[in-house]
């Protein structure tokens, strides 16, 4: 399932407050169900491209488009739930738990980034 | 009493008495190696340190099993542990018929080395809620012996002491902030006289690196020394503050050469992996200047932790090809005191054991492009290449897993060749700019996304060479379809041993690289393999278990067999000729 668009616009308008100074922020707790705000492509100023590659694409690579220690991300068929999920929680033994360590904004760009990766 | 009856009380009491002073036979084993052993060029009965002696040879003293029988070599025993969550990553140590072990979660087995026979088991508990935030995590590869205890890292930042006879916690001590900085330790720690040395992870990580000296007998801190920025010289190698992120982490385990009294030490890449500067890496980027002492061979006083020489492998490593295997060879030729050490990006840097003057450097691995060379007389790079933002073309040669990866070759003193596995692929890469993220937890800094792609002149590939390891000449080589990913044995029985990636370790003809005999594990090997005496009898000892990060690469690049290979689990695999 998507999420509304509404929510999207609201996420491209706080983003450039969030910026740099969002990454010392507290997230919310891991395990939380709420999905996070989600765009098609990542708005201006939101920087989930470089959040992905600083971390993410140590794993996914070609930033996500092909396979590598993690799956492929473009054009995933995974819902916007289970992506944010697994970011949150991660997986055992393959992938980082990272609802402690990103906020929900932060979870909201790097969903948006991936959503918008062409092949 | 009669002459009789006398007898019998003298006889009884005798028996009492030895019943009473008698130890059961653990209780009389050894719980120190040997100075004579560590310092040998072979390991003999026991293989008493992570690298099988200070020599770093990984070879084995032993012949029993030799090209002439090997075909007759066959399972003995075989141990599997619990929770092997990215297989089995670690080197396990013999001393006096015992087998010692660990894997994830720095869970710690001892065995009978001639039947399996658990003698005990440690599993430490660990913060799990921050195991499970963490990359490089939750393996363990090894762990070293000395002053009655056993000693083992954890991934939350601690190094334990366990009495070696019963596994009892003897002193837990806490080196690391990983909440704070994520990482913790994962590779073996090195007894050193009244010493354990322990590095921290962090290549990509945003901390200083630090090495630890601990005092074995009480767990108590002696000295910390800081890859990153460790002296005065080196923090003026780090423009403005990038020396508070710069990574270099020491996470393998090193050697010790007593006749310098200075413990050899490699070093991991700075943060980010990727600098954007280009050639202005000097002034301008994420971390100006050589970023001492990140991607180089440091030599330490065990006693102070106090920098003694070093050399920088490749200054202000752009690539990610640190200088973090701990394997350091250390041979005498031509009355000169050597030290090999092989460098990830492919190369093999020949030292001067007293100063780590260069002596030679020889490439082992055909495809790099991010030097057109190193000076054989001087190390200084030839022709590199610095990346600029954006996409780097043509692609990187080797790719971000190395031409050389973190499990050791080996050595032989009778066939005088040195056994090394390189790795040839490249990779399709964009340097991207970023900024250390250090809050709440530090993140991994890479600043790149790439993609492994074959080499120029063929297939992504792997190649076990015997080689002079002073000139870098070829005797022999074999080629593998999949990098093999574990460590290597050599013995005295004139036998190579090649744990693989698809699950097979095979046995080859010293001299000419042969293959004599090979059995299936049924999982790739990620590990390293050792060999000991029990019972009068020698043995083979190899963990498999497949689930390293380069390991976890395979199944892009590769497919099948990896993508259906179960990565979290593993066993000890034991063997010995069949009788």
């Amino acid at each position: 399932m998507r999420i509304s668009l509404v929510t999207v616009a609201s996420l491209a308008i706080i983003w450039p407050w969030l910026s740099t100074a969002a990454f010392a922020q507290q997230s919310t707790p891991a395990g939380s169900t709420s999905p996070p705000a989600q765009a098609e492509a990542s708005p201006n100023g939101i920087d989930g491209r470089k959040m992905f590659s600083s971390t993410c694409g140590f794993c996914h690579q070609d930033g996500g488009r092909h396979a590598g220690r993690g799956p492929k991300l473009s054009k995933s068929e995974k819902s916007d739930e289970y992506i944010v999920e697994r970011i949150r929680k991660g997986k055992t033994g393959s992938m980082p738990a990272y609802g402690a360590v990103f906020n929900e904004a932060q979870i909201g760009a790097l969903l948006a980034y991936i959503r918008g990766l062409d092949d | 009493m009669t002459f009789h009856e006398r007898y019998l009380v003298g006889c009884a009491a005798l028996a009492v008495a030895a019943l009473v002073t008698v130890p059961p036979a653990h209780a009389q084993a050894p719980t120190q190696p040997q100075d004579a052993a560590l310092n040998a060029e072979a390991a003999q009965n026991d293989w008493p340190t992570y690298h099988g002696t200070y020599k770093s040879y990984h070879y084995s003293g032993l012949d029993q099993i030799n090209a002439g029988n090997v075909k007759n070599l066959e399972v003995a025993w075989m141990h599997f542990p619990e929770r092997a969550t990215r297989g089995i990553q670690s080197t396990p140590l013999a001393l006096d018929g015992v087998l010692y072990y660990s894997g994830s979660y720095s869970r710690i087995w001892a065995l009978d080395g001639a039947t399996g026979k658990t003698i005990w088991s440690y599993a430490p508990e660990l913060d799990e809620e921050l195991v499970s935030k963490q990359t490089h995590s939750p393996y363990n590869r090894g762990i070293a012996i000395g002053h009655g205890n056993l000693y083992v890292g954890t991934v939350d930042g601690r190094l334990i002491a366990l009495d070696l006879k019963t596994g009892k916690p003897v002193w837990d001590t806490k080196l690391l902030d990983s909440k704070k900085m994520t990482v913790g330790f994962t590779g073996a720690p090195l007894v050193v006289k009244d010493k354990v040395i322990i590095g921290a992870q962090g290549g990509e990580w945003p901390h200083r690196g630090p090495i630890f000296g601990v005092e074995g007998k009480t767990g108590a801190k002696k000295w910390e020394f800081f890859t990153v920025a460790g002296t005065e010289e080196a923090m003026k190698t780090w423009g403005g503050d990038s020396w508070r992120t710069g990574g270099g982490g020491g996470w393998m385990p090193g050697t010790y050469d007593p006749e310098n009294n200075a413990v050899w030490w490699g070093t991991a890449n700075p943060a980010p992996l990727y600098d954007w500067a280009g050639s202005d890496w000097k002034k301008s980027g994420p971390r100006p200047g050589e970023n001492l002492y990140t991607t180089s061979v440091i030599a330490l006083d065990p006693d102070t932790g106090k920098l003694k020489f070093y050399h920088q492998e490749l200054p202000h490593d752009a690539w990610d090809f640190d200088s973090s295997v701990g394997e350091f060879v250390m041979i005498d030729r031509g009355g000169k005191k050597l030290v090999v050490h092989a460098n990830k990006g492919g190369h093999i840097f020949v030292y001067d054991r007293a100063n780590a003057k260069i002596e030679n450097v020889w490439q082992l691995v055909k495809n790099i492009n991010f030097v057109k060379s190193i000076d054989p007389k001087t190390g200084e790079l030839i022709g590199r290449r610095d990346l600029s933002e954006g996409k780097v073309d043509p692609p990187l040669c080797p790719a971000i897993a190395g031409g050389i990866s973190w499990n050791s070759g080996a050595y032989s003193p009778k066939t005088g060749l040195f056994y090394r596995i390189g790795q040839e692929w490249c990779m399709e890469l964009t340097v991207e700019k970023s900024t250390p993220v250090l809050e709440p937890m530090a993140q991994l800094n890479i600043g790149a996304t790439f993609k492994f792609i074959p080499p120029p002149d063929g297939p992504a590939r792997g190649h076990l060479s015997g080689r002079d390891p002073v000139t870098g000449a070829k005797k022999w080589e074999v080629t593998y379809k999949y990098p093999p990913l574990a460590s290597v044995l050599a013995t005295a029985g004139n036998l190579v041993f090649v744990p693989d990636a698809e699950g097979i370790v095979r046995a080859y003809n010293a001299e000419t690289g042969e293959e004599l005999w090979s059995r299936n594990n049924g999982m790739g090997h990620n590990a390293g393999i050792i060999s000991y005496m029990a019972g009068g009898k020698q043995y083979i000892a190899v963990p498999a278990g497949w689930g390293s990060l380069v390991a976890d690469e395979f199944v892009a690049l590769y497919g099948e067999p990896f993508k259906s290979m179960s990565k979290n689990t593993g066993a000890l695999v034991v063997f010995a000729l069949r009788q």
